[in-house]
């Protein structure tokens, strides 16, 4: 019995869904505020102190407003794209290690790397769907973009994945956290830095940001949905970033590992893990503010031409390394 | 519970910008709110793309006769609550324009409006005041009640 309320609590209170979810309007804003600050502006600031609850005050408000669902639209893809988006992102998260075990516990298995990078690719295909299904012109093209840069980008991404996995010896990402007593950014920061960018694109976050580029397309994908589909849509978005920057972090910055001073291991374990999301997102905050945005053919062609030619080799000196070097040292 | 979607509607109103044949004056100022020296942001205020999105129509211009067709389908597609402001003496009664073959005069013609801002054009402040106006009117019943309930009370 206390087994299961156990289980119950880590799944819907601490670090999953209650958690996550507050963790990912923190994100938000702070990317908000980071963006306004680099342009010189304030930011939310009335919305609690400094604005912290802006993100929460947008999701309440976008719940209780209209739902219009236009008469030509698939109707069943369209109300349901959104939600299943948010949940397998979620679901997605619940894998990652957040506190020093997953969210579920025992649910890491051997391979857990391939099953998670295969949840974010159809997180993606539901975002397309979400606007080939509403049936407006914005959002085909926009879902059509969403297509075209993630299916390039997904093999750099998948292979750059394993420049860690191959260091660990493992594909399970429990083992790939757990054998990083030195962080993998430092046995390999090459792959670290084209995983940045590569997810960068992966996240539609700005040089890459042409799915939804408001001065071409309207809002891309988003365009038709309003009030309750739009808010799990937009926070399917953030999620996915709090996403990308926490598999970046298990990755490449050891995860939940970190002193821990006194008191539960677990707490320390989450705010390292939280620390370190928070600085890949401001990370990737900086490159979206500096970087103005490429156009379809350029992300196409920088992306066969230079981020799977770049990961292959990334992939080449990480295997000869982690077999060759390293176990000397 | 409606406490606290008014809260959230007051401080999350997003915005949509709709030009109906302005001399551009008006939607200088309004773009001026977005930028460093105002940063409308401060308050929740965000431009938003798309009609679906957005809570607050921001109107400017005297509305032309070709317009006003497409005025109105932008504020059908909008999803309710929203919100109409007239930015601008063309918007708010046709301004000079007034009686030309060519315009309708006035965005209250072709739809429903909120909050009228008058200036030629109005300033960046005159529109904050104007659309903080507008947000607390929504707090206005609630208040009213309680001062309702008080006296009863007493």
């Amino acid at each position: 019995m206390i087994d299961y309320l156990w289980l119950v609590f880590r799944v819907l209170v601490f670090p999953g869904f209650t958690f996550l979810l507050f963790l990912t309007m923190f994100c938000d804003w702070i990317e908000r505020k980071i963006e306004a600050r680099m342009q010189n502006r304030m930011g939310p600031s009335f919305t609690g102190p400094s604005g912290i609850l802006q993100p929460l005050a947008d999701f309440i408000k976008l719940l209780t407003k209209e739902e219009i669902t236009p008469n030509d639209s698939r109707k069943y893809i369209f109300r349901f794209a959104p939600l299943f988006a948010f949940s397998v992102l979620v679901f997605a998260l619940c894998f990652l290690p957040i506190d020093g075990t997953s969210v579920i516990p025992d649910a890491s298995f051997g391979g857990d790397l391939i099953f998670v990078m295969a949840l974010i690719s159809v997180a993606n295909f539901l975002l397309f769907l979400s606007g080939w299904s509403s049936s407006n012109p914005y959002s085909s093209i926009g879902a059509a973009r969403v297509l075209t840069q993630f299916l390039g980008y997904d093999i750099p991404l998948f292979l750059l994945a394993l420049a860690p996995a191959f260091l660990a010896g493992s594909l399970t990402i429990a083992t790939i956290v757990d054998s990083q007593w030195i962080p993998f950014v430092v046995l390999a920061p090459w792959a670290f830095v084209l995983f940045i960018i590569t997810m960068q694109a992966e996240l539609e976050k700005d040089p890459f940001d042409i799915p939804h580029a408001e001065s071409e397309v309207v809002a891309g994908h988003e365009t038709e949905y309003s009030g309750g589909k739009l808010a799990f849509l937009k926070f399917a978005r953030d999620v996915q970033i709090v996403f990308g920057s926490s598999l970046i972090t298990v990755l490449f910055l050891g995860g939940a590992n970190g002193p821990v001073f006194f008191g539960l291991q677990a707490l320390w374990g989450t705010l390292w893990f939280v620390l370190k999301v928070v600085v890949i997102i401001i990370i990737s905050e900086y490159m979206t503010v500096l970087f103005a945005r490429l156009r379809i053919d350029q992300i196409v062609k920088a992306n066969w031409k230079f981020m799977l030619p770049l990961s292959v080799l990334s992939l080449l000196l990480t295997i000869g390394l982690a077999v060759w070097v390293y176990p000397m040292v | 519970m409606t406490n606290i979607t008014t809260w959230a509607r007051v401080k999350s109103p997003w915005v949509l910008h709709f030009n109906s044949g302005a001399c551009n004056g008006c939607d200088i100022e309004v773009v001026a709110l977005l930028t460093p020296k105002y940063d409308v942001e401060r308050f929740g205020v965000k431009l938003e793309p798309s009609p679906r999105h957005a809570d607050v129509l921001l109107t400017t211009g005297c509305v032309t006769e070709q317009c006003a067709e497409r005025l109105k389908r932008i504020y059908e597609q909008m999803p309710q609550p929203k919100f109409v402001v007239a930015i601008g003496a063309c918007a708010c009664a046709g301004g000079v324009f007034a009686g030309n073959y060519s315009v309708v005069g006035g965005v209250d013609k072709v739809i429903p409006v909120n909050a009228y801002i008058p200036g030629c054009p109005p300033r960046p402040e005159a529109i904050i005041d104007g659309v903080v106006k507008l947000l607390n009117s929504l707090q206005q019943p609630a208040a009213n009640k309680e001062e309702v309930k008080t006296d009863g009370k007493q």
